[in-house]
């Protein structure tokens, strides 16, 4: 059996970004991560790991899920102004930062306005780039739910962002 | 193949997640249509921002954290107590109280077990059968419940028994057995476990210790405001006898 560090660790990145993405706090992620982490040692080698990371994903989900159902959800509104502001945090260098300030804000700030099923499905594939059969083990969900959410995900995105509103044209 | 087909299967497409005679027929549609190779690239494009956007990466000390949580665990005989533990520090780091189980259903029954305990202990009414006699105790369940509750003093390591209850969790009723640790009082659920063999969890709730096993067929909840150490003592001797 491979080693529980050889085999989550080195997705511990994956992780702490998607909690983020799910949580949109930065504290809240690690307490998810951590959380999952923990939970992951108690099941690992129970069962076989053919695909780690999105064995990891589903942990990282499962706990964030158990957490938001216990506590009273965090409505916590995302303002346009704050986008820019709380990026400053994020450990991007200086030159990078300033030269994707703008579209990286509002990307995010976009991002943080949709719903979280539409959220996690686009940070699973776009920035992750899982498959859809991943990201359904990982949602639980059928790959075409996968791919009809990702679609209508990006429809909304694309509607947020103001791009190319002509794909709303045959819906 | 139209543009509403081509539409429906765009996104399959962009992510390679057709198979090849599709992906061929999208293909072969868009070079033909100005429409669908413009929803095409404002797909693609979609797809960059969203890859610029920020990538968290996790934070260094969360790193060191868990990887000394791995070494632990990895190096100590005592798997599950390890992790236990480290849920428990997690639990009181975030502060939080947070048990680590294995679903929401047992989640909830989690909350129902300290419920019951508060209340035992809020509405005086901490038991059905008082008495320091496991043999007292034992035959006091019987006709109530449909199965045995293991009944076991552990007054010579400082566990008295003192007596137990029906209660109910999850819509059932349980054995709870009463404990008391100097000023402590724990209270002990048992119900039986079909679905599992043998397992264990911990973690605190609501300022409460709960410790959870399955044996033998029989589930165990251990709740109690007594501290971590002392309690695991109690589940170690638990679980011994």
């Amino acid at each position: 059996m491979r080693r529980f560090e050889e085999t989550v660790l080195p997705h511990l990145d994956a992780a702490f970004n998607y909690a983020r993405w799910l949580t949109r706090d930065r504290t809240e992620a690690e307490d998810v991560v951590q959380d999952a982490c923990v939970r992951a040692m108690r099941f690992f080698g129970s069962s076989r790991h053919e695909n780690p990371r999105a064995w990891f994903m589903t942990i990282v989900r499962n706990t964030w899920l158990n957490r938001a159902t216990r506590r009273p959800a965090v409505t916590k509104a995302v303002r346009l102004d704050d986008a820019g502001h709380e990026m400053e945090d994020e450990g991007l260098d200086p030159e990078e930062q300033l030269f994707q300030q703008h579209a990286v804000a509002q990307v995010r700030a976009a991002l943080e306005r949709l719903p979280v099923d539409f959220r996690e499905v686009l940070v699973l594939r776009e920035i992750e780039g899982l498959s859809y059969k991943e990201i359904g083990a990982v949602l639980r969900v059928p790959t075409g739910t996968v791919m009809s959410r990702l679609s209508r995900a990006r429809d909304r995105l694309a509607a947020l962002l103001e791009v190319a509103p002509h794909m709303e044209t045959l819906r | 193949m139209n543009c509403e087909v081509v539409v429906e299967q765009l996104d399959a497409y962009i992510d390679r997640e057709l198979d090849a005679d599709a992906a061929l027929s999208v293909r072969t549609h868009v070079i033909e249509c100005d429409a669908c190779r413009k929803r095409v690239t404002s797909r693609r494009v979609l797809g960059q921002l969203v890859r610029a956007a920020p990538y968290y990466v996790a934070p260094a000390s969360l790193k060191d954290r868990v990887a000394v949580h791995a070494r632990r665990r990895t190096s100590a005989p005592r798997l599950w107590l390890q992790a236990a533990a480290a849920v428990v520090l997690l639990a009181v780091g975030s502060g939080i109280g947070l048990l680590q189980l294995r679903s929401v259903r047992t989640d909830v029954v989690v909350d129902q077990v300290v419920d019951s305990h508060v209340r035992s202990l809020m509405a005086g009414h901490l038991f059905d059968v008082q008495s320091t006699d496991r043999h007292t105790v034992k035959p006091w369940f019987l006709g109530k419940l449909d199965f045995s509750p293991p009944t076991v003093d552990l007054a010579e390591i400082g566990f008295p028994l003192i007596g137990g209850r029906l209660d109910y969790l999850n819509g059932r009723p349980v054995a709870a057995l009463v404990y008391r640790r100097n000023q402590h009082t724990i209270n002990l659920f048992v119900s039986p476990e079909e679905r599992e063999t043998s397992s264990a969890a911990a973690g605190t709730r609501r300022g409460f210790q709960v410790h959870h096993w399955v044996r033998d067929g029989m589930a165990f909840w251990a709740v109690s405001d007594l501290n971590e150490t002392e309690l695991m003592q109690f589940v170690r001797a638990m679980q011994a006898s």
